[in-house]
Order: C-alpha cells, then structure tokens, then sequence
C-alpha cells in the first residue's frame, strides 16, 4: 500500500489537463506513443471535440522511481467546467492528492480557484505545476506569484513544465511519488469501497468505480451496497489500465472497477459503500452530497410520434449520466415531453446534442429555467420548476429563487465592465481581491436564473476573453417575480412562458414579442402576439396575413416536379408545432434565449 | 374514346433569358436529326395510343418553336395526324417570340394548321424587356400581336410577367392595358419565378437585384384579376384569363387531369396514370431514339393518394374541383373529412362552393399552395 499513490488533476478549461494526462500515460508505458490518441481520458467525441472532459474516469500506471521502487499511480480524471463540479468532489474523495495545473500565460483562473479550495476541503496533498512553459508568452516569475499567494507554497515548491514539449514530466512523476502521501487503511480490517463513479454497460451492466480504504475484496465475494440491502455478488473485479484488467483482488488503498451483475445503472449510487455481505463494515464511508439539477427545460420531440422513443432514449443517456433527471410532463402547445433537470446551461447542452448525434433525437427545448420556491397566502411552498405550473397572482404571497456566490477572475482593467455586467444580471457586489497586482478576483451574488443564458457568453465579450468565472449555490432568497406569459391570437402559448424579475418583465416582454414577429412565417390569417403579466397584456406585435403563395407557373406537364414541391412544402409545415391555428417553427421556443438584453 | 393532348417540345432557342430554366438550346445543330428522332418517337407511340383515345389540342412549346421552318412544323403536324386520330377541331398552339417571326412567316404557320398563337411578350417596356435579355422591343412585340391577327390567327394568347425587380404598379398596369387594345383573347400573367440555375438568380444571391416582396407581389396580382375581369376576361387558372370559349383546350387537358403524350427533349407524358420523362440533353434524346425508339429518362406509376393529391393540386390551380366527379373517382372519403376546413375557408371568402363546384376566389387563388399544404 506504501507504494501507491492515488492522484487527481485539477486545471483550468485548456490549461491543460488532458495533455499532462497523456504525457503521464506515455512516459509510465500505460500507453505507446501510437494508442496515444490525442486526450486518451476523453472518449466520448464530444467532449474530444469541445475539450472539456465531462465523465470522470481512472487509469492505473506503474512507475519505477528514482529510488528504485516500483510504484502504483491511479490517476482519477476530474472534469473541468463548473457545471460538473460536483464530479470533482467525487474523484477528490478517491484521491490523496491533486496536481494543480495553471497555464503559463493565462495564470490562475475562477476554476483552478474554487476546484483548488475543493481540494483542500478534501484535505489533498497540493502539486502546483505551471504548464505550457514553453510558449513565448509564457510569464512564469508572474504566475509563480500568483500560485504562492494563493496557495501559501514556497516558490521552489512548483513544477515548471510543458506538456507538448515533454518538459518537466520526471520531475512531475518523481513529486508525484514523494510529496503526496501513500494511502491509508486496513487490508485487514472490514471492506469499505467508495463508488466514485459508475458507467452502464450494454453487456456487462452497471460497472462502478471504487476506492478501497479498508479491507480486501476478491473476485466471487458476497457483497451489499449500503444504499441497497441486498447480498450481491463480485461477479469481476480489476483495475483500470487503457482498459480494463481483471484482477483476483483488490485491496485497500486502491482503485478499480467492480462488475456485480447490476443491469440498473441507478441502483448503483455513486458516494454510496461497498462492503462484504458477512462480517461487513458497519458504517458506509462517508458519501458526498447528492447532485442536484440546477436548471430545468422541457424536451420534447419535435415529431409527436417519436415520444416513445424520445423516452427510451433518455432511459438509456441516463444509465452514463446521472445527473440528468427527468420526468414527463404535457405541453399545450408541444404535446408529451419530459421536465429534465441539468446541472448547468453546458449540460444541457451537451445532452441535448449526445440526444441528437449518438440518439439521433430531434427535440425541441423549451426555455430553461430555474427552481423556484412560491409561497401562496396560506403560507404553503410549492416548487416550480416549471414557469406553466405557476400559480395566479392572486394566490402567491411571495416566491423565492436560487441565489449563487460566483467568483470572477479578469485583468484588472476590466473590473469596470464586470461592476456593469453584474449590475445588469441583479448581481449583489461583494468583494474585489487582487490575485497579483494585474489580476483581480470579484466576488457577487447572483440569481442562478441571471447566469444560465448568456451570463457566461457576455462576460467572454465584455473582457475580451479574459474573464473566468466559477459559482457555487447559497441558498433561496426572496424576489420579485412575475410570470410573463406569451399569448398568440389570445391563447397563451405555455411552452413560452417565463419567469422574470418585475423590473425586466416590461423590456423582456417587449423584446420576444419582436422576436416572434420576425421568426413566425406570415399565415393565412393575422397573428397577435403579446406578453401578458396575469391578465394584463404589457407588450405586443402582430404578424401580417400572408397575402400570396403560389406558384406562379405549372410547367408544361411536369406535375411531379410541382407535386414534390408540394410535399417537400408540407414537410416543413409538419416541423411545426401547432397551437390553436397557429403554426410555430421550433426555433420561436428557443427565441428567448437569443434575446440580447 | 378518351380525350388527350399532345405536346411536342422544341428545344432550339437564339439565346437564353436570364429566367428561363427550360431546357433549351443556342445552336441550330441538329435540327433536322431531331426532327428525324421526333417522328420516330411519334410513330413508336402510336400503336399503343391510337386507337383508344381521341387527340383534342397539339402544342409546341419550347424553347422557341417559332424559329423552326413553318415546313419542319407542318411535317410534324401531318406526322402527327397520320399516326393517331386527331380531331378536326383541334386546337394547335405554337409558342413564339416576337422578333423570330415576320407576317410572312406567321402567315406560313397558319397555312400549316396551326390556329393558336401564344406570343412570349413578357412586358411592354423596353428597360424591363432589356433586363429580361428579350431580344425585342415595345414596337415589335405589338407588330407581332397585329401581324399574327392579319396573318389569319384569330385565337391570340400573350405572356406577361409581373413582379419584376423595381417593376411599380402603374408600370405593370401600362403593361395590361397595352395588351388589353389588342386583338387578343388569351393572356398569362405569370409572377417571376426565381428558378435555380437560372442567371438571374444568380444576379440575386450575388444582391446584383433585389426581388421585390410578397405583398408588393400580391397587390399586382390582385390588380391583375380586377383589370382582366373588368375588360372581360374571367381567370381560369391562378396564371390565366380568357375570354369566354378561348380557354386554352391543351393545358385544360393538364389542369382537369386528363391524359397526354408528350415528343421530344424533357417531355413530360401522363398516360393511364403513369407519367414519364424524356432526356434533356438534345444528344442524348435523338441517341435514345435511334437506339431504343423510346428517350424516356424516367417514370413514375401514380399511387392512389398521389392521383388524389394531384387531382386537387391541379383541380384548386385551376376551375375548381367538380365534387360529382371528384367523388367518383375517390369516394367521398377524404372530401368529408376535409368540408369543416372548406367551410372554414369559405367563411374568409377564399373559396366559393356553389352546385357542386368547390372554386377558389381571386384571394383564394393568391394563397393556393397555402391551402393545399393544409389540406393535401
């Protein structure tokens, strides 16, 4: 056991995670240069193609270190967007120690920030690396200084490196070995392994990742899970190289992966313990908190047909992603759909895409929103996650919503835009510290409702790309909400309802009410479209009858050729949504998003 | 004995109009090895379709039949009549473009049987005559109109387009009344249609013209039907006026789905509910012909809901869907699933429903397609 070490990345978006990982693969023989498909943690394509790693997974190396010993080195990937912070707290649990990796010319940024206190909190072992050394604008006496305040390391303390380069990656593998601590624990004692994670299987089934802290587990035990109490067997166990290697046993201080025959992804509770069946542990390790959804949008297929199918499809994306929750629900206006909840906008997005690449799902989004909280007069709370399930006005005492802490770090001759950009997002200024004389870090409140569009988007315009950004959830806070609702030809649409702060609700409305105009194709008839609080309608537009559509000429006996210009016609009125008499494109859902404030 | 059309198509022009995405061609090769392949093709038809069925319109359409020889037609004509039963009274169209035809040689096509005429003006001012690349002028166009009328025609038809880039109301309306004072019985008014492949949609993509908006498009169409109506002329079809019993027979024949049999290069044939194709390319359909005796390119059997579709496609374009027949043909299914939708219709004056003839009104023809994409 002295002779492992259990280690996580911890980095930035692009500072370079992915490319320290593969370098540490190659240079331990884990992989030949030819397998190193460039990023061989990330194997989902989409997350090769947006280099963000979003599932975290583990690999196992075997070192042979300076001082003649031959060491064990699993190193648990963690994702880098803030959206899947809490799958670094998972792989932080499994970990002694965390490389901190912090780009040259870009310096310490709102993530390395908040997973680096994430880190501490864990109590991790700290290896700050500068990465990128290499490149001319690298400024690494800057940065030193930044990593030093930050942190309270002593200068010598961090690793100069370049990854493409292939600089610094012995001295990286020898710190690796020496600074961070071996694992802890009793093979002897009763078997506790933490599940930090798990992947659905088509054959195999539920496959969990584990860390052992106590005792020993062998291929054919009887186990239980905690969370379920019911005696399973270790059907196979093993560790985690480019893939997987089965072993006899695991024992504590390690990291491996446990197949038990589980075909339910989600009996499989990721925090949750393992132990044997008899003569077991009597207390799980501790587990980390439970993920929550933080933004909300309906999905709904944009075919009524494909409902079915839109359900069997999230069955099984949820089997990999637990985060994603959902549940059905019914659309006036886009018919059978699901309520799905997701850690973040980046989330959403990229289930919505993996729906569409890997599913082949054509679905339309509904407006994304948070949770809130309404009060009605009789002093009970009604979640709303959900702006159609609102209640009237006249019932609602008061509504609450979410309130994050976000942390903003940018060149300091930006915090003027940043004051502003907060100011228009309901931010509640907190604090401004200064990482180095250049750098500042600014903290605010905000509604989570004001960041989930295009927070992140206006501050990337606002400071020229300069600004990172990280938040974490604080609580529920008293608002002045109203629901703003979209009515065509009088009959609200509820898949276009929103809920806005008072004070926006006048230009909101005002906005997708031009919106709409310019993205409903003139009908037979004349359309109004009008934002309406309750019964009062404070907005409006009007899309003009279409006067004239046909074709001019009926060619010379070609009848097919108009004919499929007919069907091909009808095709594009069948992706519509209808409500009322109204034929919406799919695009007018999503219109509310684009909306530039 | 069924009643049908024949069409032969001619596809040599003097140049292309930046519009036009007929198939056609500039040179004057192969004009008599086509005509050779047009009477092979005509003849290898007959056996099947000449005894059951009686022709009642031929129509040469182009491409620029009237550069032919007056002599290459009448072959063709007399070719024609020898091979299938053609009616006495049929009606023979010839499309022709002023400036290819003096009075002489208009009066030589009348001389071979041809008594309608049906003459691409497309416009009475000479910019916009120049933006189209027509080769004539306001003079010819109307000397062609007088020339055809004292060469013997009396069934006159013209072609205008409306909607032309930077094309005002007031100029359009010029351009309806000066066809309007002559002696014609027949007029298409045809919006300009932005066709692939044509240069003049290239001339769009690239912003050289700015293509005029919709409801700027309905308000001339509008002002087309009040204008014709008013001198006369009742609209038959969304892009044709005629005065009373000058309805065109031959592209009737198209509208109210009969059958017709088509020669020559991109000819469209629709016979006992299968319709086919010819090649394009003039090479290719004289190969065709010399080594199979047929050019079709392709074909297609008319399933039963597509007979449906097009029958109502067509029927709605034109004088309406005679509910009698329609059910007989289809059943009164779909019609009754449809009355609500009609009625609905009807209430917004699109469409008039009177013994037993559902029509669409001059609102109703502006949004046809609309209306079938709801229905169809």
């Amino acid at each position: 056991m002295l002779k492992i070490r259990n280690f996580c990345i911890i980095a930035h978006i692009d500072h370079g995670k992915s490319t320290i990982a593969d370098c540490l693969l190659e240079k331990t023989g884990t992989v030949s240069q030819r397998e190193a498909k460039s990023q061989v943690l990330d194997d989902l394509d989409l997350e090769r193609e947006r280099g963000i790693t979003i599932k975290s997974h583990a690999i196992q190396m075997k070192y042979s270190a300076k001082d003649g010993e031959s060491y064990i080195l699993n190193l648990i990937d963690t994702p880098g967007h803030v959206d899947f912070s809490y799958e670094v707290s998972r792989s932080l649990a499994a970990c002694e120690g965390a490389l901190l990796v912090v780009d040259a010319s870009q310096g310490v940024e709102a993530q390395t920030i908040s997973n680096l206190y994430m880190a501490i909190d864990a109590g991790l072992e700290i290896i700050p690396v500068i990465n990128k050394i290499d490149l001319p604008s690298a400024e690494i006496n800057k940065i030193k200084g930044q990593i030093t305040d930050l942190i309270g390391c002593d200068e010598n303390e961090i690793l100069l490196v370049s990854a493409k380069a292939k600089i610094g990656i012995d001295e990286l593998l020898e710190a690796i070995v020496k600074r961070i601590p071996p694992p802890k624990g009793n093979p002897e004692a009763p078997l506790q392994a933490l599940i930090f994670d798990s992947v659905f299987d088509s054959y195999r089934g539920a496959i969990a990742f584990i860390r052992l802290f106590n005792g020993t587990l062998k291929t054919n035990d009887k186990i239980k899970y905690f969370a379920i109490d019911k005696e399973i067997e270790a059907e196979e166990i093993g560790t985690l190289g480019l893939r997987k290697i089965k072993t006899d046993e695991l024992s504590a201080g390690t990291v491996g992966y446990l197949i038990s025959g589980i075909k339910n992804v989600h009996d499989i509770k990721v925090g949750d313990t393992v132990t044997h069946a008899k003569n077991g542990a009597k207390n799980p390790l501790p587990g980390y908190k439970e993920v929550k959804p933080m933004v909300y949008s309906g999905l709904y297929p944009t075919n009524s047909d494909d409902f079915e199918d839109l359900r069997d499809s999230l069955e099984k994306f949820r089997l990999n992603d637990s985060a994603l929750v959902y549940q059905p629900e019914t659309s006036a206006a886009l018919g059978f759909g699901f309520r799905c909840g997701f850690l973040g906008l980046l989330h959403m997005e990229i289930v919505q895409e993996r729906l569409l690449r890997e599913y082949n799902q054509s679905i339309i989004t509904t407006l994304p929103n948070v949770e809130y909280y309404v009060y009605n007069h009789k002093g009970e709370k009604i979640v709303v996650d959900n702006p159609a399930m609102m209640p009237q006005i006249g019932e609602i005492d008061h509504v609450e919503e979410p309130y994050v802490k976000a942390q903003i770090v940018c060149p300091s001759e930006y915090v003027g835009n940043i004051m502003k950009l907060g100011m228009d997002k309901r931010g509640v200024y907190k604090n401004t510290t200064y990482i180095d004389p250049t750098r500042a870090d600014i903290q605010f409140e905000f509604p989570l409702s004001e960041i989930i569009f295009d927070f992140y988007d206006k501050l990337k315009s606002t400071t020229r790309g300069y600004a990172s950004f990280d938040y974490e959830y604080i609580g529920y806070r008293e608002s002045e909400l109203t629901k703003l609702d979209i009515l065509l030809n009088g009959e609200p649409v509820d898949a276009l309802s929103m809920i806005v702060h008072r004070d926006k609700a006048y230009d909101w409305g005002r906005k997708v009410c031009n919106k709409l105009k310019d993205l409903i194709p003139r009908q037979m008839f004349e359309i109004s479209i009008q934002a309406a609080i309750g019964s009062k309608v404070i907005s409006k537009s009007v899309v003009k009858a279409l006067r004239k559509n046909v074709l001019a000429k009926c060619y010379g006996g070609d009848i097919t050729r108009k004919r499929k210009l007919l069907e091909k016609q009808k095709e594009g009125k069948k992706r519509m949504k209808q409500v009322g008499n109204v034929e919406i494109p799919q695009e007018a859902f999503l219109a509310v998003l684009q909306i530039d404030e | 004995m069924k009643e049908s059309a024949l069409y032969v198509h001619i596809p040599f022009c003097d140049h292309k109009c930046i519009y036009c995405d007929f198939y056609s061609i500039i040179t004057s090769d192969n004009i008599k090895p086509f005509l050779n392949s047009v009477k092979k093709e005509i003849k290898n038809y007959s056996s099947a379709y000449s005894s059951d069925r009686i022709f009642t319109s031929i129509y040469f359409g182009g491409g620029t039949p009237s550069l032919m020889e007056p002599g290459y037609l009448e072959e063709i004509i007399f070719f024609l009549k020898e091979n299938y039963h053609v009616s006495d009274e049929a009606e023979i169209t010839m499309e022709t473009n002023p400036g290819t035809v003096n009075k002489e040689k208009l009066k030589s096509f009348r001389g071979s049987g041809i008594n309608r005429i049906s003459i691409g003006i497309q416009s009475f001012h000479d910019d916009e005559l120049k933006f189209l690349t027509r080769i004539h002028d306001k003079n010819t166009a109307i000397e062609t109109v007088h020339n055809a009328k004292q060469a013997g025609f009396e069934n006159i038809s013209v072609d205008l387009i409306f909607n032309l880039p930077g094309q005002t109301k007031q100029k359009w309306k010029n351009n309806l009344e000066t066809a309007a004072q002559l002696p014609i019985k027949h007029l298409s008014a045809y919006s300009l249609i932005l066709e692939r492949g044509t240069i003049l949609n290239k001339m769009v993509l690239d912003k050289k013209v700015i293509m005029q908006d919709d409801d700027h498009d309905a308000d001339l169409y509008e002002m087309t039907i009040d204008f014709m109506e008013a001198n006369g002329f009742h609209q038959y079809e969304v892009s044709n006026f005629a005065l009373p019993g000058y309805e065109c027979l031959h592209n009737n024949t198209y509208w109210s789905y009969r059958d017709y049999l088509s020669f020559g290069t991109s000819a469209h044939s629709f016979v006992d509910g299968k319709r086919w194709w010819n090649f394009s390319s003039l090479k290719r359909y004289i190969s065709e012909i010399e080594s199979n005796g047929s050019a079709a390119a392709g074909y297609e059997v008319i399933s039963e809901e597509q007979k449906l579709n097009e029958y109502v496609m067509l029927a709605l374009r034109s004088s309406g869907v005679r509910l009698e027949e329609f059910k007989n043909m289809f059943g009164d299914n779909w019609i009754n699933k449809k009355y609500d939708y009609f009625v609905a219709l009807k209430e917004r004056n699109l469409v008039s429903i009177e013994n037993n003839l559902l029509r669409l009104t001059k609102s109703g023809y502006a949004l046809c397609d609309e209306i079938l994409k709801d229905i169809l």
